[in-house]
């Protein structure tokens, strides 16, 4: 009757592996599947959306997300930098909007830039700066917090030694501290990426004329036009994949690099 | 070794004066004052907390003191006017912990600087570099990484780092201290080939053995005092202060039998 440990692992291991089996099985004889099938992998009219959604769709939320990157990592950088300065301003300034804008659906700040400011200033804004400003806003918020953690993890004696070879302040901070940090936080980095690819769907609040359609808006249009049901955003989804899942590799890839040179 | 004769280092004298520092209430350094002459090698010995490493980090304001002047050649450290930045170049420092800059090769830690606070060009600055490390016996390493080094090759690139800059005066924070005892010979004959070509150095160390061999004077500190001083045969071998006697007698025979039995 006593098992020793390998056997009791060994059983442990087979009885999740039945529980997960038995889920699965429960899952798939609850679902619909004719229903399903007309509505959610009806492949068979999605012909239509392309090659738009791919020429269109994914050329827009690449540059959507590459502009609110810049303007992100940009805006994270000085914010850092103001989190960590001796200043006391500086620190309170970046703390209220690190605080104001993480805190903020990121749907508002989209409202607000896209509809509140153009109003308010009489100005007409192209959906391009808009995205930039309301997305790239956002995601300096939470990019501050990521180089501020990373300019952290920059052991101090770093800048000892730059500052003790009589460079500047700023200069340490730009040759020796920054390109350190940055090979700490590209792990988080990319996940920062990941996110804001996805948030640019977000701009389908404000009215976007056809050429400026991203992936969800293909799908969520698919819906009301192709008679297929859920199937449009299904293929919009399976595009963020085609995003997502290499930059999270190339993450990775980072992330084993930087612990080899660690060591 | 024609190096060593060539090489004449433009060696620069500090002059500290009743220099005190607290981190809140807690006095540091209660009125230090302390000169070394240029050209001299003098070694602060004394035990942890004694304030010796703040002493050391206080003379290139890497530590900012409260009150008392530092003199470091003709720079006034302690004035709030000084080129920080201008005085830092004229003194090199080597950190206990090496502090190598790790996303740059050997060769670019050793040219940076030169580069970016000097102007110096390119090439210069990388014949520069390559010659203090033959200096320190590394000039076959210049194109690895430090992580790819022993402490002690690294230490030795942070000694041709602090060198590359034409330094007037070098500060050792415990540079053997962090080190596998193996390596910690050839980081020590680096500094004693440094010595004898006239470079100022202010050592903090435990190394009994350096100081009384390469020191013109040992400074022995405890309890943010200077507690005795003097030529290193006098304060090593023949110390006078009870306190002095104290501290030698635990560092020379660190299991205490011959003092127990005594």
């Amino acid at each position: 009757m006593a098992m020793t440990a390998r056997q009791r692992a060994k059983v442990s291991l087979y009885v999740q592996a039945g529980i997960f089996v038995v889920v699965l099985a429960a899952v798939i004889l609850a679902v619909d599947w004719k229903t399903v099938g007309n509505s959610v992998f009806n492949f068979a009219k999605i012909g239509p959306m392309f090659p738009d959604i791919f020429l269109v769709g994914l050329k827009n939320t690449l540059i959507y997300t590459a502009l609110a990157f810049v303007v992100g990592l940009s805006g994270g950088l000085l914010l850092a930098l103001m989190k960590l300065s001796s200043f006391p301003l500086y620190r309170w300034l970046a703390t209220g909007y690190i605080e104001f804008f993480r805190g903020v659906p990121a749907l508002l700040v989209f409202i607000a830039f896209g509809y509140g400011v153009p109003l308010a200033f009489g100005v007409q804004w192209d959906v391009n700066i808009v995205v930039m400003v309301s997305l790239g806003m956002v995601a300096s918020a939470y990019i501050a917090e990521t180089l501020r953690a990373g300019l952290q993890a920059v052991p101090k004696g770093q800048m000892e030694a730059a500052r003790s070879l009589g460079m500047p302040h700023w200069r340490a901070m730009v040759s020796i501290v920054i390109p350190q940090a940055f090979k700490i936080v590209l792990p988080p980095l990319t996940n920062e990426i990941i996110l804001l690819t996805k948030d640019s769907s977000l701009i389908y609040v404000l009215g976007l004329t056809a050429s400026q359609y991203e992936l969800t808006k293909f799908g969520r249009d698919g819906i009301s036009s192709l008679g297929a049901g859920l199937t449009p955003l299904l293929v919009a989804g399976a595009f963020y994949l085609v995003i997502t899942i290499p930059l999270s590799l190339l993450a990775r890839k980072f992330e084993s690099r930087s612990a080899r040179t660690k060591r | 070794m024609n190096d060593v004769v060539n090489s004449t280092v433009r060696a620069a004298g500090v002059d500290i004066k009743d220099l005190r520092k607290s981190y809140g209430s807690n006095e540091v350094l209660k009125g230090i004052s302390l000169t070394v002459e240029p050209g001299q090698v003098v070694c602060l010995i004394g035990p942890s907390g004694s304030g010796k490493s703040t002493l050391l980090r206080c003379v290139n304001l890497l530590e900012q003191p409260n009150a008392g002047t530092i003199n470091v050649g003709k720079f006034e450290a302690t004035d709030p006017d000084v080129d920080l930045n201008k005085m830092r170049q004229s003194v090199g420092m080597v950190f206990q912990h090496f502090n190598l800059f790790p996303h740059l090769s050997v060769l670019d830690n050793c040219t940076i600087s030169q580069m970016k606070v000097l102007k110096r060009s390119k090439s210069e600055a990388a014949n520069v570099a390559r010659h203090n490390l033959e200096r320190v016996g590394l000039g076959h390493l210049a194109d690895r990484f430090p992580d790819q080094l022993s402490g002690g090759q690294q230490q030795r690139v942070a000694i041709a780092r602090a060198l590359s800059m034409d330094p007037q005066l070098m500060l050792f924070d415990e540079p053997t201290s962090a080190l596998d005892p193996e390596t910690v010979g050839d980081v020590l004959a680096v500094m004693r080939k440094l010595a004898q070509e006239g470079m100022t150095m202010l050592v903090v160390t435990h190394e009994m053995g350096f100081a009384r061999e390469v020191a013109d004077r040992v400074v022995f500190m405890d309890a943010g005092v200077v507690v005795e001083e003097g030529p290193a045969e006098h304060v090593i071998s023949a110390p006078t202060q009870p306190r002095t006697k104290e501290f030698l007698r635990r560092v020379l025979d660190p299991t205490h039998i011959g003092v127990e039995e005594a």
